[in-house]
């Protein structure tokens, strides 16, 4: 077997009868930023709380550097980790919590106060060393948690939404920071989100759950331009999903279906799933949607709804058959749409895919 | 706000003069005892005819006065470490615990502050006979440890369960044991809930009377219970000396403990 730095396989997790993890195996390079993206309840949390070693797992098996860590209780496995509450002592100062996993590893004086002051300038707040936590912002106290959980310098650092406490603005600044930090340090980070333009954002990979199991793992580009599953389709991005009527399989591997207004379209993507479901959809992205001729390729529309947003505009509309969709352009492609008018809109069906639900 | 005390116009002052009322009926036995202690009349008639400070002297030339106010703040103490630590390992497994009955165990810890003290005093007093435990010391303190217990597992589980368990998690992940964790991180934190445990504990078996009249013996006595014997002998201002003292140091006791709460909330 490949040997790679942090390997998770086939762990499974349930609390009596709830499985709360489903067989999943990761392989993590060191260095790389893994992030977890998921509904809430997909096992994302109890997958990194099994590395973290909290919760006895039910079976599977986590290695790092090809040992498993299973035996090693958590205060031993030198593992960092930031929570989603704040966490800091609230009796000790900033740079009394930063020194705390150095004085329980019974480090010198000099040597802590030297790493204390390093991390401290790692998250730029050097002069924040004498204040007590409940003096501190929300961010704040993230980066001094932050501070604290690589100051012994883990091979692994665990993030479990540690920003979802914090306001848009702070969440994009401290965003900036970790990647900085994570670049700076080359710490291995596994990250736990439900925001997925926060995925996106830091990851070097993402992988997908969905409950209880890895949908999909891949760089964010991957899961953006070849999602696996419809799962995949729906998270990552915004997207539009038409019921298909019927669907023939074509020589070249792809497919045909019907829309339910009767258009044929040709060449499309499929993504079987295992089950053998009659039932199709087709994803369609709503930046591909684009207003087209009289007469031209596409389906009829009414529209219900135009939106400003600056550099973009949207527009809500209305299928024959009464489904809404969403169809995204640049502002001065949108201009002439008003509500109430009925348009065609096209795409390029090669690139819409078909997944069976 | 539905009762905005500024736009009550009149109203305010009633509300005013009831507070007022309440207060001086709380008060007024403490004011009155105090008055009396330094009243120079025998049969401690009020308003008392003169002033005087000789019933203090005879309190404090009295070595048995002494003796049971000693014993007292010993047997106090004493409660106050016992029922702090038990209070503190209760709280815990009912706070962290998941097992099944902590609800049913919860109820329990509490029945000796809702069970009436007499039946606790009696109850006690008959077991304690039989094992030989009663004008004991250890009788003593046991059975003020029953009556100050759950006042310590109130004041502890509170402050516990407004402590997150999560930073008790980032402890142990930094490195720390569990128990290291607890004593270092956690203890810290909720000192606030120990330190009024810890008071109540106190107060719980310094001004308690009924179960220690139970527990006394000639040679064992509390100061509650000498007075209280005091007081069925022969109607003396040193009892209201003695009562004023023991009102007095339960105030300061209060007070230090105010000041140590500000000082510790930061």
């Amino acid at each position: 077997m490949t040997s790679s730095f942090l390997s998770i396989r086939n762990l499974r997790k349930s609390y009596g009868e709830v499985v709360a993890v489903d067989g999943v195996s990761l392989e993590i390079p060191r260095g790389e930023f893994l992030t977890f993206l998921g509904p809430s309840g997909s096992g994302k949390s109890t997958t990194l709380y099994a590395v973290a070693g909290f919760d006895e797992i039910t079976s599977g098996d986590i290695l790092l550097e090809d040992r498993s860590i299973l035996g090693v209780p958590p205060n031993r496995r030198n593992i960092g980790m930031v929570f989603q509450r704040y966490t800091l002592f609230p009796h000790l100062t900033v740079a009394e919590n930063v020194a705390f996993p150095l004085r329980v590893r019974g480090q010198d004086r000099t040597t802590v106060k030297k790493r204390v002051d390093e991390m401290l300038a790692l998250v730029r707040l050097s002069n924040f060393a004498d204040r007590m936590p409940a003096q501190l912002s929300g961010g704040q106290q993230q980066r001094v948690a932050l501070a604290r959980a690589l100051a012994y310098d883990p091979p692994v650092l665990l993030m479990d939404e540690p920003l979802s406490a914090l306001d848009k603005k702070l969440r994009d600044e401290i965003q900036i920071e970790i990647r900085r930090i994570h670049q700076e340090t080359g710490v291995t980070i596994l990250y736990v989100t439900h925001d997925q333009e926060e995925a996106l954002r830091l990851s070097d990979r993402i992988a997908v759950f969905n409950h209880g199991r890895i949908e999909q793992i891949g760089t964010g580009e991957d899961l953006y331009t070849k999602p696996a599953t419809r799962f995949v389709a729906e998270f990552i991005g915004d997207s539009n999903f038409f019921e298909v009527a019927t669907v023939a399989s074509q020589s070249d591997g792809r497919a045909r279906a019907t829309l339910p207004d009767g258009t044929v379209m040709d060449g499309l993507v499929t993504h079987r799933a295992t089950s053998r479901s009659e039932r199709f959809e087709l994803m369609v992205r709503p930046q591909w949607l684009s207003v087209v001729n009289e007469g031209g390729k596409g389906i009829r529309v009414t529209v219900n709804d135009v939106t400003y947003l600056g550099d973009s505009s949207s527009a809500l509309l209305e299928t024959s058959w009464g489904q809404a969709i969403w169809l995204k352009g640049p502002a001065a492609a949108l201009r002439g749409l008003t509500a109430g008018q009925t348009v065609m809109v096209g795409w390029d069906f090669a690139k819409s895919e078909l997944f069976e639900i | 706000m539905l009762l905005n005390y500024n736009q009550l116009g009149s109203l305010k002052y009633v509300l005013l003069g009831i507070t007022g009322v309440i207060c001086l009926f709380l008060l007024l036995p403490v004011i009155f005892i105090i008055l009396l202690s330094f009243g120079s009349s025998q049969w401690m008639i009020f308003p008392p005819p003169g002033w005087t400070l000789r019933w203090y002297g005879e309190l404090f030339d009295d070595p048995r006065w002494f003796e049971a106010a000693f014993t007292s703040f010993k047997l106090g103490l004493m409660v106050t470490v016992l029922s702090v630590i038990l209070g503190f390992f209760a709280s815990y497994a009912l706070i962290r615990g998941r097992f099944a009955g902590r609800g049913f165990l919860r109820a329990l810890f509490m029945t000796p502050m809702v069970m009436p003290v007499v039946v606790v005093a009696v109850a006690l007093y008959a077991m304690f006979l039989r094992v030989g435990l009663s004008g004991t010391w250890l009788g003593f303190v046991i059975a003020h440890t029953i009556l100050a217990f759950p006042f310590a597992v109130i004041a502890i589980s509170n402050s516990l369960e407004r402590f997150d368990k999560a930073i008790e998690d980032a402890a142990i992940l930094c490195g720390a044991s569990h128990l290291e964790a607890i004593w270092r991180i956690t203890l810290p934190s909720i000192r606030l809930g120990i330190l009024s445990a810890a008071l109540f504990s106190f107060l719980a078996s310094w001004d308690e009377v009924v179960v220690a009249i139970f527990m006394a013996s000639p040679t064992l006595q509390t100061l509650p219970v000498r007075i209280w014997g005091a007081l069925r002998q022969d109607l003396t201002p040193v009892i209201a000396a003695a009562s004023s003292l023991l009102v007095i140091l339960t105030l300061v006791l209060m007070a230090i403990a105010a000041s140590l709460q500000k000082v510790l909330n930061r």
